[in-house]
């Protein structure tokens, strides 16, 4: 291959790069030089203040906190999953991906007021917990932190299992095989093959469904309400109902390093995997 | 008699309404070298793998030094494989590769050290126990999965086609290699392949299988000089065959009327049966001499065609516009050409006959 290819295909990217500095990082710019930029010039104080504040701690730590939950929940379901849907074949496979597919395509708004139904007092799932015994008796799961983090899981699960699915499907079903002719059994087998096989697989969902947790709006709006404030909500409450630009600016300039942090973390970790094998 | 490392019986297998294996026996004796040969489709595989507990079958048992390992998981079995792709771990390097097993069982790390040592000096890999899998030669990524197939000191080894993915000179040389490798550990091994030259050259004896059932178990030479069925004939080197109906048998000798005359062979057949007469093409003679040969098996032919093949020659017969019969010598009497009529002769334990006709 000749030096200049990969300049070349460099070029099919520039489209996107141009839309995405027009619509995205301008106005992103703008946003964190308005949280610098004060009436009296470059100043830091709006993050002195912000992070003075224990109510805003216990913002930052509900955010994270709640992502990590929602990451958790979505890994434990979504990993089997992706194994499923790797090991399945022809039509029952076409149907399992177009019923992981298919829910992106409706609104979040719309599957949040569905999961206010499901949550309430009288929902399927508090009726199901009596019927099974495990309730004396109905609880408002609506307006929990439980609450939240179910409708979060169930909302970015194919963002876990997509990655996930795609690098299961790469791997060699042999060498199942030849770790067990190895006397390998089936539990130190998932630690020692499985689970580092599928690491960048593993690596990526997680990254993309805690950025995405890290900065849902509409899911805590509706499922938990203004009680348990995270950051984007106070961003959005900071713009919206608080007219406070700076603010808003503010919280939205840390929410958007702390997602850049977990992103860079997640490539390093990646990458340090790859020099190692 | 507890001899039998590997004792399989009545071995059946189905998928859907497939018949893939009908009713094998199969029984290894220990420090034996085996080959499962056969074409694609005939089971070979099937049975390997119900033999490693990677599959189970719908009938019969597997035995490994007289224990029933029928219901066994593969873990638990004690028989190492190398796979056709090798299926190296892409995560681990050569030396983590072959401690794999190892590190399964409560072993001490220095019994473990030790141990991949052993094995990576016994395939001369030594120098590269600490390369990553990704950019191995086939060669030294074959030697790889024997190494570590062998550290977990198996009871029986399987390998299935092991040569396929290795060039030609390359494969001759790995062949000679791995029979050396485990002539020195002296393990039990079972070869999955369907090139009949890595069976003879590699085996002590070949299983030809067919159609999910062993036709012939034997030596290698038996395989190749007394096949047992048409099957094997066809399958395990060229023959050259003549049709022909039985006539009567004297003095032990059976007469044989074919389109070149009468022809003698050993076995009896009822007169008046349908054979075929079939000859190894290096086991017959040729002669250019105007006196018929003394031999039982005589007749006439022209020669049509000089194959030349490197070692070897084919030489192409034909009788009256009848069947091609093919010779194979290693050089061409003198004065013999295109065109020549040549006495063709071979012996009576050269002549095999099988019930029906040609083709």
């Amino acid at each position: 291959m000749s030096d200049r290819t990969p300049d070349r295909v460099a070029l099919l990217a520039l489209p996107a790069l141009v839309y995405m500095v027009i619509v995205f990082a301008i106005p992103v710019m703008v946003l964190i030089g308005r949280s610098f930029f004060g009436p009296s010039g470059l100043s830091v104080t709006p993050y002195i203040d912000f992070l003075s504040d224990g109510f805003n701690w216990r913002v930052i730590f509900n955010t994270l906190r709640t992502a990590a939950l929602t990451t958790l929940v979505c890994l434990v379901i979504g990993y089997p999953t992706a194994l499923a849907l790797s090991w399945s074949k022809g039509f029952v496979q076409a149907i399992m991906l177009v019923a992981i597919i298919l829910p992106l395509s409706v609104g979040v708004i719309v599957k949040a007021f569905a999961w206010q139904i499901v949550l309430r007092r009288d929902g399927i799932v508090a009726s199901l917990l009596m019927a099974t015994g495990v309730w004396d008796e109905p609880k408002l799961l609506l307006f929990t932190e439980t609450g939240l983090v179910l409708g979060a899981a169930n909302i970015f699960l194919p963002f876990m299992i997509l990655p996930i699915y795609s690098v299961l499907k790469l791997i060699d079903p042999s060498l199942q095989h030849a770790a067990a002719t190895l006397g390998a059994p089936p539990v130190y087998r998932f630690f020692r093959l499985s689970l580092p096989l599928a690491a960048s697989g593993i690596i990526s969902g997680c990254s993309i469904v805690f950025s995405l947790a890290t900065s849902m709006y509409v899911i805590p709006s509706l499922l938990i309400g203004d009680r348990y404030q995270t950051l984007p909500t106070l961003t959005a409450r900071a713009f919206l109902l608080m007219r406070n630009e700076r603010l808003g600016s503010t919280t939205a300039t840390i929410l958007l390093f702390l997602t850049i942090a977990i992103v860079m973390l997640t490539a390093w970790l990646v990458r340090r995997r790859e020099v190692q094998t | 008699m507890q001899n039998s490392v590997l004792e399989v019986a009545g071995a059946e297998k189905a998928f859907g309404s497939t018949t893939v294996l009908s009713g094998v026996d199969l029984a290894v004796e220990n420090g034996e070298f085996i080959s499962l040969l056969g074409p694609s489709g005939c089971g070979k595989t099937t049975l390997l793998r119900i033999v490693a507990g990677l599959l189970s079958a719908d009938r019969g048992t597997v035995k490994l030094s007289g224990a029933d390992i029928t219901g066994l998981p593969t873990h638990m079995r004690g028989v190492g494989v190398v796979f056709q792709n090798y299926a190296l771990f892409p995560h681990l390097t050569v030396a983590q590769n072959v401690a794999f097993g190892l590190k399964a069982q409560q072993i001490s790390a220095g019994d473990i050290r030790a141990t991949v040592a052993k094995y990576l000096d016994l395939v001369q890999l030594t120098s590269m126990a600490d390369r990553p899998i990704r950019g191995l030669s086939g060669g030294q990524q074959q030697r790889v999965a024997v190494a570590r197939a062998l550290a977990v000191s198996p009871k029986l080894l399987l390998l299935d086609e092991p040569f396929s993915a290795l060039d030609r000179k390359l494969r001759e040389l790995m062949q000679i290699e791995l029979k050396r490798i485990l002539r020195e550990v002296g393990i039990t091994t079972v070869l999955v392949t369907h090139d009949q030259e890595e069976a003879l050259v590699m085996s002590d004896r070949i299983a030809v299988m067919n159609k999910g059932a062993i036709e012939q178990f034997a030596a290698p030479g038996l395989i190749y000089q007394k096949p047992a069925s048409r099957f094997v004939l066809d399958f395990v080197g060229h023959s050259t065959r003549i049709a022909g109906t039985t006539a009567k048998t004297t003095d032990g000798l059976l007469a044989i009327e074919t389109a070149f005359g009468t022809l003698h062979a050993q076995s009896g057949y009822i007169p008046g049966s349908p054979v075929t007469v079939a000859i190894r093409p290096e086991r017959i003679s040729m002669s250019m001499a105007q006196e018929t040969p003394p031999s039982v098996n005589v007749l006439s032919a022209r020669l049509t065609d000089i194959i030349f093949q490197g070692s070897k020659y084919h030489l192409l017969f034909e009788n009256q516009g009848d069947s091609h019969l093919l010779v194979e010598a290693g050089r061409i009497p003198e004065g013999m050409a295109v065109g020549a009529n040549v006495h063709l002769h071979w012996s009576l334990e050269d002549t095999l006959v099988f019930p029906g006709a040609q083709e």
